[in-house]
């Protein structure tokens, strides 16, 4: 069966056809917006809440861009939506706790190169750091890039070069220590 | 830094920076299925609206969608030419005196932009809330989002906290060109998905925040 059979059929109200286009689609999905969140159940969140909207949204699909493509402006939209909230909501936490408590369970690595690379990043201005990881982290191209965010080619590209000049100079010394 | 650093230093990120483990696939499949019929129940509930007997008149700008993109783009102009005029007294070196007329250019027309789509964003929330939805509101929002897009390319390092204010007006217009453009999309999905992008506005504050970087209070700042 064809993608485009099997979107009629999950616009239909067939589940098995709508759990293939999941299965398709989803590690990816999953790996895209655990980069962006950076915790587990906010990236299961921001999956399951896509896949839902795109659910509603199928008989929208007019395939004028790949399928992947417009489930990925989904959840990408609901993932900067959702991460826009559980800043404003963090900020408001740590006015009151130690932000040590809230700090998630990582992976153990240095500690200190952990720090600096979280710190670089999430100071990257969001335009800048949804391109960079994207492209650099999880390889996708500047094209898709450029679909799945509403922008030209030409503005992806730039928006990554600004990107690693701002990382190159957050992590240049961190690089020479770690090396 | 030479490429090769610059390649070390993306595999290290990578490595680092919210790897993410393999998606739990049936955990989250068994949270999608029980609300796939209520998505589809919900969407089917949405009553149709009438745009034509809902429409009202609109004041020059609101009836002229066209003319709004134009005079988005004029002002534009028209900002980088009042930053230069109204720049502060000549700093040291040609090139920080353009990057200074350059600054007040930009805010100036920032602050305009601002304004003027805190002002319609406010006459969309409204109506939608009146089960009102203008046809030609997907040109507006185009013609603002091409402009927002435009400052968020613009910006500087300094002006970070413009910066953000951009990135959340951005999505919310991005949200409502998506719902107006969608040509199969029924009136009753159409109010659905409307209430949806102005739930942003409230979320994100995005409203108050607008105002507060409106012309006349940018200028006395």
């Amino acid at each position: 069966m064809t993608e485009l059979e099997l979107i009629e059929r999950a616009s239909g109200g067939d589940e098995r056809a709508f759990r293939a286009l999941y299965d398709a689609n989803v590690d990816r999905i999953y790996r895209l917006v655990y980069r962006m969140a950076g915790e587990e159940d906010l990236a299961k969140d921001f999956t399951q809440e896509a896949f839902l909207r795109a659910y509603q949204k199928l008989g929208q699909f007019r395939g004028d861009a790949a399928f992947s493509t417009w489930l990925h402006s989904i959840a990408v939209s609901v993932a900067l939506n959702g991460l826009r909230k559980v800043d404003r909501h963090r900020k408001r936490e740590r006015s009151l706790e130690d932000a040590a408590h809230i700090t998630p369970s990582r992976q153990e690595v240095d500690p200190g190169v952990r720090e600096r690379i979280e710190e670089a990043v999430a100071g990257l201005s969001e335009i800048y750091r949804t391109v960079f990881l994207m492209h650099d982290l999880e390889g996708y191209g500047h094209a898709e890039i450029g679909e799945i965010l509403g922008v030209a080619e030409g503005t992806s590209k730039a928006r990554l070069s600004r990107a690693r000049a701002k990382l190159r100079e957050a992590l240049g010394d961190t690089m020479q220590e770690y090396a | 830094m030479s490429d090769k650093k610059m390649n070390e230093l993306v595999d290290t990120v990578r490595e680092h920076y919210n790897a993410p483990g393999e998606a739990p696939r049936e955990a989250m499949w068994d949270v999608i299925t029980p609300q796939m019929d209520s998505a589809r129940n919900e969407e089917r509930a949405a009553d149709v609206i009438d745009l034509a007997a809902e429409r009202q008149k609109r004041s020059f700008l609101t009836a002229h969608p066209i003319g709004w993109s134009v005079a988005a783009a004029a002002l534009w102009v028209m900002g980088v030419g009042i930053g230069r005029m109204t720049a502060p007294a000549a700093p040291p070196g040609p090139v920080a005196q353009e990057r200074v007329e350059s600054d007040a250019g930009l805010r100036f027309a920032a602050a305009e932009h601002f304004g003027q789509t805190e002002s319609w964003l406010t006459m969309v929330q409204a109506d939608a809330r009146a089960g009102q939805i203008d046809p030609a509101m997907s040109e507006w929002a185009r013609g603002l989002l091409t402009q927002t897009r435009m400052l968020m390319d613009a910006q500087t390092d300094a002006q970070a906290p413009m910066g953000e204010l951009l990135e959340d007006l951005e999505l919310v217009l991005m949200q409502i060109v998506g719902v107006t453009e969608s040509e199969s999309m029924g009136q009753g999905r159409v109010r659905a998905e409307m209430s949806l992008a102005l739930n942003g506005l409230d979320d994100s504050e995005l409203l108050q925040r607008l105002q507060a970087a409106t012309p006349r209070q940018m200028a006395g700042a």
